[in-house]
């Protein structure tokens, strides 16, 4: 078996084979598990990071465009209204969006939540928008 | 597993006599031997898949995050208008113009987010030099720990390198198999964005609602 040098003792062949063949074969397996943990991870990774991006673009795009609605209005109810819109946005930008890793993600999407009810509250909206769209069963907010 | 086949042979130049006993040693060794090599196959599967999950599962959340972010802002921004409206106008037909197009927009993220589901399971879309990226990442962890962890007792009987092209030709198989049913032209997210630029010109709406719309097609 130690073919290539061919100037070992041949009982050390016998010996040592019980390693050799666990570890060739070790070999072979990390190789199919790495390949068979990147495509699990990537495909359970893809959908946890859509349902996220989902949820967090949506309040990026609905406080975005009530700002611009409210953008032209001096009174102070829209003024007050207008900081609370941009102090949502600029959390939701505060913190990586594509890091699942990032030790306070979970503190900030909770964070970025509240806000997002708070804003809800202020507008006279209701925040739960399964009442605006039937058919977006399964997102849930 | 050819390795395996070549024990009778060795066994036979070493043990040079005749006899059942042979017979029977041969096939205990050959027992012993594979079962060694399932096991080591065994363990080398966990330890990769231990050892890559993670990073897959990144790599994909990364993949994930860029792909629904044009679409929820706009069923952000949609949302948001259909507010505005009712609140501002309520009964008019801009309403139920609005409601559509948010209908049209959530129903496309429905169709998104159900592909996704079901290329969970198989084996899914990928892009090979993120795979390769992360592969190179890994080998680079595991020429640093061998097979170790209890598998192997031999000095460096683990830590030969790999080829450079072993771990990402085994990768790109599945890839070079598989279509990439997530970036078919059928869920693009860009004959919304124009349906909802027309609206946001039809209504009147500012301009820098237009502009924040533009900048989603960029996404």
């Amino acid at each position: 078996m130690n073919s290539e040098t061919g100037s070992e003792d041949p009982f050390d062949c016998i010996f040592m084979a019980d390693n050799r063949y666990h570890c060739e074969a070790y070999k072979e397996g990390l190789a199919e598990g790495t390949r068979q943990g990147l495509l699990e991870g990537m495909s359970h990774g893809r959908m946890h990071g859509a349902r996220f991006s989902t949820e967090m673009s949506f309040y990026y795009g609905f406080a975005c465009a009530w700002k611009c609605l409210l953008q032209n209005n001096t009174d102070a109810k829209s003024r007050k209204r207008l900081r609370t819109l941009e102090a949502l946005a600029v959390h939701i930008q505060a913190f990586p969006h594509n890091d699942p890793q990032h030790a306070t993600l979970q503190q900030e999407v909770e964070k970025v939540r509240a806000k997002f009810r708070q804003v809800c509250s202020m507008m006279n909206v209701p925040a739960d928008f399964r009442e605006y769209v039937t058919v977006a069963a399964g997102v849930s907010f | 597993m050819s390795w395996v086949k070549s024990v009778s042979v060795v066994s036979e130049d070493v043990f040079e006599e005749d006899g059942s006993d042979i017979i029977l040693q041969n096939k205990e060794w050959n027992n012993n031997m594979s079962k060694r090599v399932k096991d080591g196959y065994r363990d080398g599967v966990d330890a990769g898949k231990d050892a890559s999950l993670q990073r897959g599962f990144n790599v994909g959340y990364r993949e994930g995050v860029e792909k629904m972010v044009a679409v929820g802002q706009l069923k952000g921004i949609l949302s948001a208008l259909q507010c505005w409206c009712q609140l501002q106008h309520p009964g008019s037909p801009a309403f139920s113009s609005i409601s559509h197009l948010l209908q049209d927009v959530s129903r496309h993220e429905d169709r998104v987010i159900e592909r996704m589901k079901m290329n969970v399971g198989q084996q899914p879309p990928a892009s090979v030099g993120e795979i390769t990226e992360a592969v190179e990442d890994l080998q680079m962890e595991h020429s640093d720990t061998g097979c170790g962890g209890g598998g192997c007792s031999k000095d460096n009987c683990c830590r030969k390198e790999q080829t450079p092209e072993e771990g990402p030709t085994a990768l790109q198989t599945p890839c070079q198999s598989t279509t990439h049913p997530t970036f078919s032209a059928e869920e693009s997210v860009e004959p919304l964005l124009k349906r909802c630029m027309d609206l946001v010109v039809e209504l009147g709406l500012p301009e820098e609602l237009l502009h924040n719309l533009q900048q989603l097609r960029s996404l």
